[in-house]
């Protein structure tokens, strides 16, 4: 009796469930129910499809290379039985799937964290731009809770914390700015005629 | 190779003549078209009547021609089965009778071919049909000249399809000898064949076969009549058959004579027939078998009878004795002819030219030694050690010689009888063997418990769980959840209500937008609210307390221009000539006319230029005019219904 896993969503499974392929070059293709089967059939790439583990892995949204997970191998030489070995297997497996989950976790969080991040920077971004939507210019009305605000911003502002263009990201941001770094400015002269330059200078 | 097929089983049946005939006709009959009118065009009748008459050639052709090709030709069978049907049916007459056939179908087809000629020339359909009526007949007539050679090939077919398939290229028993001395008796015995045997002569009158195994090998026993002992010429079609059978067949020969000359032939007369056909035995393995010991033995002869065997012994010729009736011998006289012919048709086979193809496969090889190394075949040590104890308990006792047998499971089984049950786990050989008996996890928690096994597992926990407090230690796991202070959360809250104005005010745009470039009804301006524009001014923080004086503000009091004049003329919409009011059209008899007078005398002018006109009573601008009088369509054409008689 032996758990598998599913070629296209990497669930595993259990006994008396799911359809396995054998194709002609002895390749064994295992599925967990008919949807990843006829998914397979339709040739859909598992790491596009987005619910499924490979897509999680590629894309990086599940830890894809740990230690952990060299514990868990399919392992083709028997080992002989020995008792104490096998107890210490069933209790690392334990504290191996703990770690593991853990670290998953993890992952997950740190990702998700970084949202939290770019919202709070959106926060401050948009009241900086757009205050005068609600406090027009030459209010001479005293209104505490958005002075109060506005002078947060200033502080931060001094603090020195990254407060972009309206539009742009923290990240598109880093670019631009190393991009100036690099490359000098360019200087573009128009040439204008003559009747052009009169007019202009009309104009002035 | 068809040419070489001893099968003749499949040649198509010969009707007679006569049938032939009617088969033939009432076809034509059937499949051609049967109605036909003299009314039709020539050419229709003509193809009618001459269809029929290629009908029927064609079929006469194809059946001749199938009868041609199926009956074998008697160059391209096997010589034993061309000298067969020789003897038989006569080569003469065999080829006489087909060739009969191939001209009759020559004969048909020019026939048809006149006839479809002359029918060009027919004018009528009773011509036609006289020239179909000849050739038919014609045809027919032909074909009922061929009576006599239809009748004998159907004959020759039956024969032929009776025939016992011999197969001129395998191995081959053949059985000769004088009639009664025993030959189909021996057949029966060696072979599942079931031939007459009686005590008169020539009970078999033609080839009979039979099969028998040897050595893992078919072999075919051909039995033959009885020959006897005169010239060539004098011999009738049952014993050319035998000498055919002789002549052709690469066989072993077994020459049976009767030693009890039961069968009315003496010994010398039996010597001397053998003489006689001992031409036929060159290049073939030979065995002399003597019969019917049980009646009388070899021993038992008198001298000059045994004499006569002086001969065959001089020729070095094997001599065999065995009795059909009580069965001793037969087999070895088999055994030993087969043996002969085997050994005969090797030796064959090594000088022809095709032995190359075979040698390969008679050559075993063995592989050459390419160093000084021992390769000893292995041999474990319990095996050794058994081998040896066996031999010293072989020579110790030598009179009880006890093996030692293992004891086997059967053995535990029948011993246990209800008890037994397969225990495969006691051969199990462990470090400890009171782990055998273990109940093995396969899974647990979800995961192949083998999938984790491994010598080193506790090393690498302990490397994980180092790494793990490591990492713990480092502050990898810490999230800096801070807190929000009161500056956050206000930023927070005024950022949702800046985003929620904001959709607004884009929301307002694109209906805008949208509202441009669709088509609709434009709504009435509507001045802006007082009241709304102070709130919302005040509510971003602007200042409007007393805004009395300031410009937006509705005045009752207007202007002094025009209100003490002039009251406000009501008018109606539309006037009464049913003209929109707010057009700016001007009627054409008030455009340009400043008063009434004025209006009187242009309406003057316009009548007193109209009046000579009307006096004239011509056609005037305002009258009828008809450009076109009559227009073509409506007095031209054919109707596609009725008549055209209104237009």
């Amino acid at each position: 009796m032996r758990l598998e896993t599913c070629y296209y969503c990497s669930s595993t499974i259990w006994p008396g469930h799911g359809i396995q392929f054998v194709r002609n070059d002895c390749k064994i293709f295992r599925f967990c129910r008919s949807r990843c089967h006829r998914a397979f059939k339709k040739k859909w790439n598992p790491r596009k499809s987005r619910w499924t583990k490979a897509h999680r892995k590629f894309t990086g949204k599940d830890l894809a290379t740990d230690p952990t997970f060299e514990f868990e191998k399919r392992r083709n030489e028997p080992v002989k039985y020995n008792r104490e070995l096998w107890q210490n297997t069933l209790q690392a497996m334990e504290r191996v799937e703990e770690v593991r989950t853990k670290r998953e976790r993890h992952h997950i969080m740190k990702r998700l964290r970084q949202g939290t991040f770019d919202r709070k920077a959106a926060d401050l971004r948009e009241v900086r731009d757009y205050i005068h939507l609600v406090r027009a210019p030459n209010a001479t009305k005293p209104m505490e809770e958005i002075e109060m605000v506005q002078k947060a911003i200033a502080k931060r502002e001094e603090a020195g914390e990254l407060l972009t263009k309206v539009g742009t990201t923290v990240a598109t941001t880093k670019k631009l700015s190393a991009l100036r770094r690099r490359a000098p400015k360019i200087d573009v002269i128009i040439e204008t005629s003559d009747t052009e330059q009169m007019i202009a200078e009309d104009v002035e | 190779m068809a040419s070489s097929q001893y099968n003749f089983k499949k040649i198509v049946t010969i009707p007679t003549a006569q049938d032939f005939i009617d088969i033939i006709l009432s076809k034509t009959q059937r499949k051609t078209p049967t109605v036909v009118h003299k009314q039709y065009k020539i050419a229709r009748i003509r193809n009618f009547y001459l269809r029929k008459i290629k009908f029927t050639q064609q079929s006469f052709h194809d059946k001749l021609q199938l009868i041609l090709t199926e009956f074998p030709k008697l160059e391209e069978v096997h010589p034993f089965y061309a000298d067969l049907m020789n003897v038989l049916y006569d080569k003469n007459h065999y080829k006489l009778a087909l060739g009969q056939l191939n001209i009759a179908k020559n004969l048909i087809d020019n026939v048809a071919k006149d006839y479809g000629r002359m029918m060009k020339f027919a004018d009528s359909l009773y011509r036609c049909k006289c020239l179909k009526r000849a050739a038919l007949g014609r045809m027919a007539t032909i074909i009922k000249r061929q009576a006599q050679s239809l009748q004998y090939l159907e004959q020759v077919r039956q024969h032929l399809s009776r025939l016992p398939s011999i197969d001129p290229n395998t191995r081959t028993l053949l059985i000769c000898g004088y009639p009664n001395v025993g030959k189909s008796s021996f057949l029966n015995k060696i072979t599942r064949a079931d031939v007459e045997v009686q005590p008169y002569a020539f009970t078999t009158k033609s080839l009979y076969v039979g099969h028998t195994d040897y050595k893992y090998l078919r072999w075919q026993v051909v039995d033959t009549p009885g020959i006897l002992d005169h010239s060539l010429e004098d011999r009738n079609t049952i014993e050319m058959q035998a000498i055919t059978a002789l002549a052709h067949l690469r066989a072993a020969i077994l020459y049976v004579m009767d030693i009890s000359e039961t069968c009315g032939y003496t010994l010398e007369e039996q010597l001397n027939l053998f003489n006689n056909i001992k031409v036929l035995f060159t290049n073939k393995p030979l065995l002399i078998v003597l019969n019917k010991i049980d009646i009388k033995q070899f021993d038992e002869l008198s001298e000059e009878k045994k004499a006569v065997f002086e001969q065959f012994r001089k020729d070095d010729v094997r001599i065999i004795e065995m009795s059909t009736f009580s069965e001793e011998g037969v087999i070895e006289v088999r055994n030993e002819a087969c043996d002969r012919l085997l050994a005969h048709r090797v030796d064959i086979k090594l000088k022809s030219r095709k032995v190359n193809d075979v040698l390969n496969r008679l050559h075993v090889t063995q592989p050459q030694k390419r160093d000084e190394r021992v390769r000893a075949p292995y041999i474990p040590e319990g095996v050794i050690q058994r081998l040896e104890s066996m031999q010293v308990t072989n020579n110790n006792n030598d009179q009880n010689v006890s093996i030692e047998k293992k004891k086997t499971e059967r053995d535990l089984e029948i011993e246990l009888e209800e008890d037994y049950h397969l225990d495969l786990r006691k051969t199990w050989s462990l470090k400890d063997n009171d782990e055998r008996y273990d109940i093995l996890p396969e899974i647990y928690r979800n995961k192949n418990v083998a999938d984790f096994i491994d010598p080193d597992i506790m090393t690498k926990l302990e490397e994980l769980e180092r790494e793990e407090e490591a990492r713990e230690q480092a502050g990898f796991y810490d999230m800096n959840e801070s807190e929000d202070d009161e500056e956050t959360t206000a930023i927070r809250k005024l950022a949702k209500k800046i985003r929620y104005k904001r959709q607004v005010i884009i929301g307002e745009a694109r209906s805008k937008k949208q509202a441009r470039r669709t088509p609709s009804v434009p709504r009435p301006k509507r001045a802006v609210d007082r009241e709304n524009l102070e709130n919302t001014m005040s509510g971003l923080g602007i200042d409007m307390d007393n805004k009395e004086d300031s410009h937006y503000v509705a005045k009752v009091h207007e202007t002094r221009s025009r209100s003490l004049s002039r009251p406000e003329i009501k008018r109606k919409r539309e006037d009464s000539e049913g003209h929109v009011r707010s057009s700016s059209k001007v009627p054409r008899d008030q455009s340009g006319v400043r008063d009434v007078t004025m209006a009187k005398k242009a309406r003057k002018i316009n009548k007193i230029s109209q009046r000579k006109m009307n006096l004239g009573g011509k056609t005037g601008e305002a009258d009828r005019r008809i450009f076109i009088k009559k227009p073509k369509h409506l007095f031209s054409g054919k109707r596609s219904t009725g008549k055209t008689d209104r237009r």
